[in-house]
């Protein structure tokens, strides 16, 4: 009997070891399906066979063989088990390899669009103010004498008028305005103060078109009147405006000018943003570049509009957007704002 | 304004360097523009010469040949000049000298050899003058370096239009005499005076003294007409004048010196010896100096004698009365005018000179005796004058100095800047304003200080407090201000949000992926013209199309009314060919070219003009928008209506790509798809699109967009307003751009497109009850539009019918010809409980019994 025990053990054995050799050589789900059958299967499975041998043992013997089989059988269940997932991990892995994209041809992606510079600077310079409490306001572009010169203290054959070549729509009195300034008037004609805006807008010079000239070009109109403020709110004001426009460490310096509709006037200017300073070919060496106009709100342009110089004080800036923008995005030719060259407008 | 700093330290003691003086200035208000060095360019090269013989070049009809003296020996040079002669002193360059990008060299010319050449003073960059060579004083040494003669360092100046008084090298003097703290030193003329006294020699008559608050003349006799002394030629070139003889050019150093522009007459040439100031009479005329016939209005004034006009007064002079060479008595006219009348005349003239300049800014009347003696002194000196007697003086009104009374506390209120009373005394002492304390109780501005400020007469700008306040900053320094923030209240919201709104629909647009442009407003009728496929007054009439100002349906024509014209506006027959001028667009009366004669009536030109020009260099399709106004003529008088408005361009495809549908050229589809997808972002929900016409578009490709304005609920209900064409170019509009592929071309009105935002989202609760989905396909007539179908769809499956979806458009078998079949998947759905199957059938059963009988439609089985 001990032979016939040592015999069936050997044999389970040998059946493991075949079974288990015959897996490692299977590569696909259906004869692993197979070798399930056949080792395994509940019916005819080989495994199967020896247990029906169990009853026929003597009954020292049967538990040493069950025990024995069932060993064998979770050996070959487990080794299954570990053998699908590996054809199952192969089968995904092999079909995302076939699935695999070339990820460097380009995307099916909208082209996008892009914001002229122009109005890029405006909405820039906009912000910066807005977050000062000013109010964005627009005005007519085409204009009456008198809003663009008159009220702002330039009366007919007043030499500043130079300053301002028009065009003219009825020589005289209609005009496409020269400045956003004109809005300084309707603005105070229409609300009392406080009054804090800024009115960005097309403007037009009859000048020869060459590269730092346009004959139609934008400005930022700024204008804050109020009982307390004065030219050093303005110089505050106009640096943190540089600050945030044209980098933290910006410098703002003010000098004499004048304008006829400000007094006292101021030139604007910041430390080059090229060369910090120190004096290069864009700053013609002086190591400062001249940003905007400014000063205090006239008395006359004040009294104008209704509002006592004795009592409120305001003042007043304007800054051309395409130099700004020029400066900002270092761009040395005024025509290609107006140019509408695809080339230039895709890089804003 | 050119300022010789030699000259000026004629005045002025200057310690400061030249770039130390012109930031002082320029931090001042008087901004320099250019530091010009005189000379740091001749070298060693360029030295004394003089003329010591001289012969023509035979076989030339303007060489000469020339011997030099260079102080060591002599050379030969061949000069072209027409003005030297033996003895003249001249600059003479040596080879190896430069003279701008030419090197001097040994030249063999027609036999001679030249080793030199002479210089003109623009050679030497003193001045414009390429009229000769430049003479050099008798006195002259000679083979000295030029430089060391006669460098120097101009400062050009912008003079602003308030300071007629800085149009000189006192004036600059003065202000640097302020800033620097140094005296000011003026020149004191001083001469005999003999002969009959100069009232019997002339009379003056002013006839409009509003326009000539002053007139002084002075008579000089025995003048010897010649060339200017060296000094003098020097200093007029490097202040960009060109000398011409001794008279005029002592009258021009004294303008350039004084700011006193004066007109030297030749007394033997003034008829009766009377000077008349008037206006011209209209159509009167005048040959001025330059040689030009003008025709004077009644506007202007004159200085005549009793036969004719002399001079145009601050302008310029004529031939009649000129200085000449025979010329032995001068009489010098030292006036003043008023700057408007000054200006005007120049202006209407086109005549713009260093006199004109100087008067249109202001100057002051007092300063004619100055300017008058200082030339009386010079022609005494220079030209052997005898000056007569006393000085004619027609001043009716002597002026008055102005007096302010002024709070030293203004400096802070206005400036925010703290200044002592002392300070702001001295400030307008170094300028010359005469201050005296004057006590008062607290002023407006909280000071207890007041100044009574006498304004000096040469500064005709200074008019109130304000103005003082600048003076005292500028002699303070713009530096010393402190920067502060803005500690006032913040106003009340006065924004109309169209800022926010075109940026808004900036942002969609790009996102859409379209390019901004930016136009020239400015644009001809001609290029408008070119949108339409055929041009007459029927068709050009959509350039002027807006909605109604009420906001009713339709469109109007804008400006139709004041041009008095039918309500179709500029009538005329449209058989006759049309007249581009006709168009009433806002005409420019002074355009800088033909192309840019008037204001724009559409956005569109403007986006065709882009695509022609950018499809010469892009393989890539364009997708371009513009955002700006259309500039509608209003009645005569009035400022024209400025409509805001978004232009939209396409052409080609989306990009070049190997995806194909974005390699896909542009359709009319993608243009709507656009305009769809701006409105659903705007959230407006009640708009139409239907078939148009219009004269840029095919005629099959256009659609009009309406949008719903008002309240279906409100007395008038809902309107449906125009607010602009969408469609394909018209072929024949399309070959007159010559662009590669077809343009697609929409033109909205934002005022109108914003009247259909709703003023706030609502919120709708989500139905929490199940859906039920049906489709649908129908088979209708070619012609019938899917709008008109999905409406039905909508009206007939009320509101329990939730979102209808179009999901296919098919034509071809087994569909007949002429037809075609829609597919559409509709959603029923209900608020308040779960629809039934039978519910949802029933409906969609109403629905194709609905379709069947308005269009014909057949179910798709």
């Amino acid at each position: 009997m001990i032979e016939q025990l040592d015999a069936l053990l050997a044999q389970l054995d040998a059946l493991q070891e075949r079974a288990l050799r015959e897996l490692e050589t299977i590569n696909s789900s259906a004869e692993l399906e197979d070798w399930d059958v056949r080792y395994l299967g509940r019916h005819r499975g080989e495994l199967k066979n020896f247990s029906t041998l169990i009853p026929k043992l003597g009954k020292a013997e049967r538990p040493v063989i069950g025990q024995k089989i069932n060993a064998v059988k979770e050996k070959l269940e487990s080794a299954l088990e570990a053998r699908r997932q590996e054809l199952r991990d192969r089968e995904l892995r092999e079909a995302l390899e076939r699935e695999r994209l070339d990820v460097t041809l380009p995307g099916r992606a909208l082209p996008a669009g892009h914001m002229h510079p122009i109005s890029r600077t405006i909405l820039e310079v906009a912000r910066i103010f807005t977050r000062m409490g000013f109010q964005v306001v627009q005005g007519p572009e085409i204009e009456t004498d008198y809003y663009n010169f008159q009220a702002l203290n330039i009366p007919v054959d007043h030499p500043a008028r130079d300053m301002q070549d028009t065009f003219w729509v009825v020589p005289g009195e209609i005009l496409l305005r020269t400045q956003t300034s004109p809005m300084q008037i309707r603005v105070m004609q229409t609300t009392r103060p406080p009054v804090r805006v800024i009115v960005p807008g097309k403007v037009f010079r009859h000048e020869a078109i060459d590269a730092s000239h346009e004959a139609m070009f934008h400005q930022i109109e700024g204008l804050l009147v109020d009982e307390r403020c004065t030219m050093a709110d303005l110089k505050g004001s106009l640096a943190r405006f540089a600050r945030e426009m044209f980098g933290e460490d910006r410098r703002v310096r003010f000098r004499g000018s004048y304008f006829p509709f400000t007094e006292p006037s101021a030139e604007v200017d910041i430390d080059c943003i090229l060369c910090k300073g120190s004096g290069c070919r864009l700053c013609k060496y002086s190591g400062w570049l001249e940003i905007l106009g400014s000063g205090m709100v006239h008395p006359r342009v004040l009294r104008e509009v209704g509002y006592d110089p004795h009592k409120y004080r305001g003042y007043a800036f304007g800054m051309g957007v395409e130099r700004i923008a020029m400066l900002k995005y270092a761009i040395g030719e005024i025509r290609l704002f107006s140019g509408n060259d695809l080339r230039f407008l895709r890089q804003f | 304004m050119r300022v010789p700093l030699s000259w000026l330290k004629e005045y002025v003691e200057i310690t400061q360097s030249p770039q130390e003086l012109a930031h002082t200035l320029t931090m001042a208000g008087l901004e320099v523009e250019t530091l010009d060095y005189i000379g740091t360019d001749w070298g060693d090269r360029i030295i004394t010469a003089q003329i010591t013989h001289l012969e023509k070049v035979p076989g030339s009809d303007h060489l000469s040949y020339t011997r030099v003296n260079t102080g060591s020996g002599e050379i030969g040079v061949i000069c072209g000049a027409p003005n030297i002669k033996e003895g003249d002193k001249v600059p003479l360059a040596l080879p190896g000298a430069r003279i701008g990008d030419l090197t001097i060299g040994v030249a063999r010319k027609m036999g001679y050899v030249s080793e030199g050449m002479l210089c003109s003073p623009r050679e030497l960059g003193l001045g414009s003058d390429h009229s000769g060579i430049y003479i050099l004083d008798p006195e002259t040494p000679l083979g000295v370096k030029l430089a060391d003669l006669l460098s120097d360092v101009v400062l050009e100046f912008a003079i602003k239009a308030h300071r007629g008084d800085l149009s000189s090298i006192i004036g600059i003097a003065r202000e640097v005499a302020a800033l620097t703290h140094k005296p000011l030193r003026l020149p004191e003329p001083r001469f005999n005076e003999q002969g009959q006294p100069a009232a019997e020699l002339v009379k003056v008559t002013v006839e409009d003294t509003a326009l000539c608050p002053r007139y002084s003349a002075r008579v000089i006799s025995g003048v010897k007409i010649g060339p200017s002394p060296g000094w003098m030629a020097r200093r007029l070139l490097m202040a960009g004048m060109r000398p011409i003889n001794l008279i005029v050019d002592i009258t021009n150093y004294v303008m350039l010196e004084v700011g006193q522009p004066l007109h030297a007459f030749d007394y033997d040439l003034v008829r009766e010896h009377h000077i008349i100031v008037r206006r011209a009479r209209d159509g009167e005329e005048i040959t001025t100096l330059d040689g030009v016939q003008r025709r004077l209005r009644n506007d202007m004034l004159l200085i005549t004698d009793p036969q004719g006009p002399t001079a145009i007064a601050g302008v310029m002079g004529s031939a009649i009365s000129e200085v000449n060479e025979g010329t032995t008595r001068i009489l010098l006219e030292s006036a003043n005018f008023r700057p408007a009348s000054v200006r005007r005349t120049a202006v209407a003239l086109g005549l713009r000179t260093e006199s004109s300049s100087r008067f249109e800014k202001g100057l002051d009347p007092e300063l004619t005796i100055f300017g008058a003696n200082r030339a009386a002194q010079l022609m005494a000196e220079l030209a052997g004058g005898q000056v007569h007697p006393g000085i004619v003086d027609v001043y009716p009104q002597p002026v008055e100095a102005r007096s302010i009374l002024f709070s030293p506390a203004e400096v802070e209120w206005l400036t925010g800047l703290k200044v002592t009373s002392r300070q702001v005394h001295e400030a307008l002492s170094a300028l010359e304003f005469k201050v005296e304390e004057v006590s008062a109780a607290a002023d407006a501005f909280g000071g207890e200080q007041l100044l009574r400020v006498t304004v000096p007469t040469f500064r005709g700008d200074i008019e109130e407090g304000a103005d003082l306040v600048e003076e005292v900053l500028r002699m303070i320094g713009y530096d010393q201000l402190p920067a502060t923030v803005p500690e006032g209240p913040l106003p009340e919201p006065q924004s109309d949000h169209w800022f926010e709104r075109e940026y808004e629909i900036r942002e969609i647009l790009i996102g859409l992926g379209l390019h901004e442009i930016l136009t020239y407003a400015m644009t001809s009728r001609q290029r408008m013209l070119n949108l339409l496929a055929e041009v007459n007054a029927q068709t050009a009439q959509v350039l002027l199309q807006k909605p109604a100002d009420d906001g009713q349906a339709g469109w109007v024509i804008a400006g139709a009314q004041a041009r008095g014209g039918s309500e179709n506006g500029f009538a005329s027959d449209s058989r006759e060919p049309f007249d581009a001028r006709s168009l009433p667009a806002v005409t420019i009366a002074n355009p800088l070219s033909n192309e840019l004669e008037c204001m724009r009536l559409t956005l569109l030109s403007g986006l065709m003009e882009t695509l022609q020009e950018n499809s010469k260099r892009n393989r890539a399709g364009l997708r371009l928008f513009e955002i700006g106004r259309r500039y509608l003529p209003r009645g005569a008088g009035e400022l024209p209506e400025e409509r805001r408005c978004a232009g939209i361009a396409l052409c080609g495809p989306a990009a070049i790509s190997w995806v194909p549908e974005l390699a896909r050229p542009a359709d009319f589809y993608d243009l709507k798809g656009i305009v769809e997808t701006l409105l659903e972002r705007l959230h407006i929900q009640r708009y139409r699109f239907s078939a148009a016409q219009h004269p840029t578009f095919h005629p099959g490709r256009c659609a009009l967009l309406e949008v719903g304005v008002g309240r279906p609920d409100a007395d008038d209900g809902e309107r449906f307003t125009p607010v602009g064409f969408l469609g394909e170019v018209h072929p024949l509009v399309q070959q007159r751009y010559d662009l590669p592929h077809r343009a697609y071309l929409c033109e909205l009105d934002l005022e109108i497109l914003y009247a259909a935002v709703p003023e706030r989202l609502n919120y709708a609760p989500i139905s929490r009850h199940q859906e039920l989905t049906r489709d649908l396909a129908v088979v209708v007539d070619q012609q019938v539009p899917a709008r008109a179908v999905q409406e039905a769809i909508e009206r007939h499956g009320g509101e329990l019918l939730r979102t209808v979806a179009l999901f296919d458009v098919y034509t071809g078998a087994p569909i007949p010809p002429g037809k075609k079949s829609l597919t559409y998947t509709l959603l029923y759905q209900a608020q308040d409980r779960t629809l039934t199957d039978a519910e949802a059938n029933a409906l969609q059963e109403r629905i194709v019994a609905a379709l069947a009988e308005e269009f014909g439609a057949v179910l798709r089985s």
